[in-house]
């Protein structure tokens, strides 16, 4: 499959999607297997999203500029360029989410690119109901991030756990939990990055500053005492989880 | 471990085919898997060409067998060999004893006729020949005889003082003594050299049997090796041996020591082993190939003081003269060392020769299972890759027919199969390419300190989203500061999946599944806890085998659902645990079901520490 021959057809597409309705945000599927992005783009579609693909890097860095997605899926292996360079090139031109999609045991990779920029990951293969879901936090979170969000002034809510950003306060089921100032940093993080996947290094550097960023170690003992304060049941979080090899998520319940 | 690097100890390699060829190289069709018996000819041409091997740090350079010297000077080595024999005088010693007995027959002779003339006198000087025979052997008794025989003449055969005999039948008298000495000493030497040789056989004996029962004893090829080479410095350590070395070519074909063994430290002698030239000279070194029935497999290096070359075969020798050297040999031991030495080196290379077939027999053996395993695996996976896509195919096909209109169940229905047969086809293929890279080795765990907790939560979480929980309470039993542990995460994470999967599939719909999570001392043990059908007894070590599939006996509640594993599961599990040092292994839980276990080493040196309190207004400017 050439690179030349392949835009035709999601464009053509696109056009059709526009001529449909274009009322939802625009994704970019870039990734080099033409069924997974058909059935993507059947799948988003069907929630109204509109939808583009691209077949290469090449491709998927130019259409990002003329496009302008909301939302961009970026498969780690491409043909033409490693992923992870396409996602530093991405961030380069605009703070558009990207989730990255990769297959199974390759940790790295997603480091990599979470550290490199990407919001997400997604592990092929996946369901079109979580791939949905991580595509409307990815816009909730770009929509904090450029509008009016109010992070830092107001109270954050995931779920029944509740922070007082004011009071530094925090909440589980209306019932007051004490925490050390660490643990509220930590949390307070974690839960304006809700739904978003925050990687070790970057939670260490985040609260304790960069000296500490190869401590990973130290850092799973210090969410497994967090947890005990905040999880119903800490064997089996429900806020709190660990995205394994990469980081943690703090659920996002919307 | 010492590799030679000089290229001059390649010789015995790049020389391998000639030494082959040479073994038998007066008949051609002589069978190569001839005993190696030291005393046969095969043997005795083998020996002479790997004398030609042996290089001496102190003299220059190999003998050659076409020397034109070197007959004249084996011939001048055996009449000295009649004198030289042991370590209890050299012939200069002797002699003085000879001289010393005689002149003190002598005397005694002088001082008892001065007294009275007693007829058969002379007879005092047998004892003399009989002790020196007896201590000396033959050379040094015919010697005494033969100055017995003059000095009698000479001081009391009159005329006294010269070697004339005027009475004709003291001549008789004369000869009868000479003749009494020399058969006498002739005699006592013949019984003395038997005695000997039964003791120097005895000791072979032992030496041989010793080694014997070292190769008979030892297990891999190396630690054979590394018994014999410090047998070697034991036994041969009077010879002057203070290292040993055993090479053996390497995938490469060059030569590696596989086993050392010294008996002192020196650098010295270090270098000298190695052929490095700046060693000292103090030390001498021996090189002997190991030559089987099969070829060379290998060299055996010795160093030490410059007597150990008292061990090499004679490079003088050629096939005629060791024969005739073997008529000395009850003269002394030393040739007989050479002899115990070659017939160890024999054994050693029997046993290395064996040692390397044994192995490539093992492997013959593994590639073979390996092949049985890859038939299996074809043929499990062929059905197993089959199905799902089968039953996928034809949900999809039936779809997408377009004369038929499909109620809203049905079509879920149809829908939620193909659902079902994906999972099963990805579960499928990620554990035939986790079992592929384990097997490959190169899923190394790449260990880091995780917490087990963590793992367990992780899997659950995935578990519940895929909806395979579903319908069964799962506990998890685990205490709060659970120590962090070494693990490949994702490894691990894969262990716990397969267990859980394996508890989940194989017991009723509401029965309670247990995670109970126990820290000991050295180890974390995780136990994973089913009210199932259970594992029967005989199966719990075969569950973990490859494509091992338990036949099942229907229960009530299974019998609708076919079997789905894939028989690889479980065989992931063990190899993961095993790479990571633990154990893992089946029990029957109380009551009935599978306990599937398995434990993670604890480190006793695991980090304490904890991240530090920070202010958290400070830190605000972090980001």
């Amino acid at each position: 499959m050439t690179p030349g021959e392949l835009p035709v057809e999601p464009r053509a597409d696109t056009q059709k999607a526009t001529q449909h309705r274009p009322t939802g945000a625009r994704v970019l599927v870039i990734d080099d297997e033409p069924e997974i992005g058909r059935a993507v783009r059947a799948g988003l579609r069907s929630v109204d999203f509109d939808v583009d693909w691209a077949a290469n890097g090449e491709q998927g860095l130019e259409r990002a500029t003329q496009w302008h997605p909301d939302v961009i899926l970026l498969d780690l292996t491409l043909p033409d360029m490693d992923g992870i360079e396409i996602c530093r090139r991405l961030r380069e031109q605009s703070q558009t989410p990207i989730i990255v999609l990769s297959v199974r045991a390759r940790e790295a990779d997603k480091v990599a690119a979470l550290e490199q920029g990407a919001d997400d990951y997604l592990t092929k293969p996946f369901g079109m109901g979580e791939l949905i879901a991580r595509v409307r936090v990815a816009l909730r979170h770009a929509a904090q991030v450029t509008g009016t969000a109010d992070v830092g002034s107001a109270r954050l809510r995931v779920d029944a756990l509740e922070i007082d950003l004011e009071r530094r306060q925090v909440k589980v089921d209306g019932r007051e939990v004490h925490l050390t100032p660490t643990e509220y940093e930590v949390l307070k993080y974690l839960a304006t990055h809700a739904g978003k996947v925050v990687t070790h290094r970057v939670l260490l550097n985040a609260v304790w500053g960069p000296t500490y960023e190869a401590d990973a170690h130290y850092l799973r003992v210090f969410i497994n005492q967090l947890r005990r304060k905040i999880e119903p049941n800490p064997s089996r979080p429900h806020y709190l989880v660990t995205e394994s090899g990469v980081g943690y998520r703090l659920r996002d319940f919307d | 471990m010492l590799v030679y690097e000089s290229p001059s100890q390649r010789v015995p390699l790049l020389t391998l085919e000639t030494l082959k060829s040479a073994r038998h190289p007066k008949n051609p069709n002589h069978p190569s898997h001839s005993t190696p018996c030291p005393r046969s000819r095969g043997h005795v041409i083998a020996r002479n060409v790997c004398s030609k091997q042996v290089t001496y740090t102190a003299s220059a350079g190999s003998f050659m067998r076409t020397n034109p010297t070197a007959n004249l000077q084996a011939r001048a080595r055996i009449w000295t060999s009649m004198f030289r024999s042991d370590s209890r005088g050299t012939w200069l010693v002797q002699v003085g004893w000879v001289i010393t007995g005689v002149t003190i027959a002598t005397m005694l002779i002088g001082v008892v006729l001065s007294w009275k003339h007693i007829s058969n006198i002379s007879l005092l000087y047998l004892p003399v020949v009989l002790w020196l025979a007896a201590r000396y052997g033959r050379g040094p008794a015919i010697l005494a005889s033969a100055l017995s025989f003059l000095s009698y003449d000479f001081f009391f055969i009159p005329p006294v003082h010269r070697f004339t005999v005027n009475e004709p039948t003291e001549w008789l008298s004369l000869f009868a003594l000479l003749a009494t000495s020399l058969a006498l000493g002739q005699m006592t030497a013949t019984v003395r050299a038997r005695a000997q040789e039964a003791e120097e056989s005895q000791t072979q004996t032992e030496t041989l049997y010793r080694v014997a029962q070292l190769i008979a004893e030892s297990g891999d090829e190396r630690s054979l090796a590394t018994s014999l080479t410090r047998e070697i410095v034991s036994l041969f350590g009077v010879n002057g041996v203070l290292v040993c070395d055993i090479l053996t070519p390497d995938e490469h074909g060059a030569l590696t020591s596989i086993a050392h063994w010294s008996s002192i430290e020196d650098n010295a002698l270090d270098h000298t082993l190695t052929g490095d030239p700046s060693g000292d000279g103090r030390y001498a070194l021996l090189r002997k190939p190991l030559i089987a029935p099969g070829g060379v497999v290998g060299q055996l290096v010795v160093a030490g003081f410059p007597s150990l070359r008292q061990l090499a075969p004679d490079p003088f020798s050629d096939a005629s003269s060791v024969e005739e050297r073997e008529e000395h040999m009850p003269n002394g031991n030393v040739d007989s060392q050479a002899t115990v030495f070659s017939a160890v080196c024999d054994q050693i290379a029997l046993a290395l020769e064996h040692a390397v077939l044994a192995r490539e027999a093992a492997h013959v053996a593994a590639l073979r299972e390996s092949d049985r395993l890859k038939d299996i695996l074809l043929g499990s996976v062929t059905h197993d890759l089959r199905t799902p896509l089968a039953s996928i195919k034809a949900a999809t096909t039936s779809l997408l027919q377009n004369d038929i209109e499909w109620s809203a169940p049905e079509r879920r229905e149809l829908l939620e199969s193909m659902d079902t047969s994906a999972d099963r086809l990805n579960r499928l293929v990620g554990n035939l390419l986790d079992l592929s890279r384990l097997e490959a080795g190169v899923a190394q765990p790449e260990l880091d300190w995780s917490l087990m907790s963590d793992v367990v939560a992780t899997v659950l979480d995935r578990l519940d989203l895929s909806g395979q929980t579903r319908g069964h309470p799962i506990e998890v039993d685990e205490p709060a500061d659970l120590p962090l542990t070494q693990m490949d995460y994702a490894q691990i994470e894969q262990v716990m999946t397969n267990l859980l999967e394996n508890a989940l599939k194989h017991s009723p719909e509401g029965s309670v599944i247990t995670i109970r999570v126990t820290p000991q001392t050295h180890e974390l043990e995780v136990a994973v806890i089913d009210h199932g059908i259970g594992i029967p007894a005989g199966e719990r070590e075969a569950v973990f085998d490859k494509f091992y599939r338990v036949q099942r006996v229907h229960s009530s509640w299974s019998s609708s659902r076919p079997p789905t594993g894939t028989g690889l599961g479980l065989a992931i599990c063990a190899s993961i645990i095993h790479e990571h040092g633990g154990r893992i292994w089946a029990e029957e839980t109380p009551g009935g079901g599978a306990t599937l276990i398995f434990t993670l080493p604890l480190a006793l040196d695991r980090p304490q520490g904890a991240l530090p309190e920070v202010d958290g207004q400070a830190q605000e400017t972090h980001r």
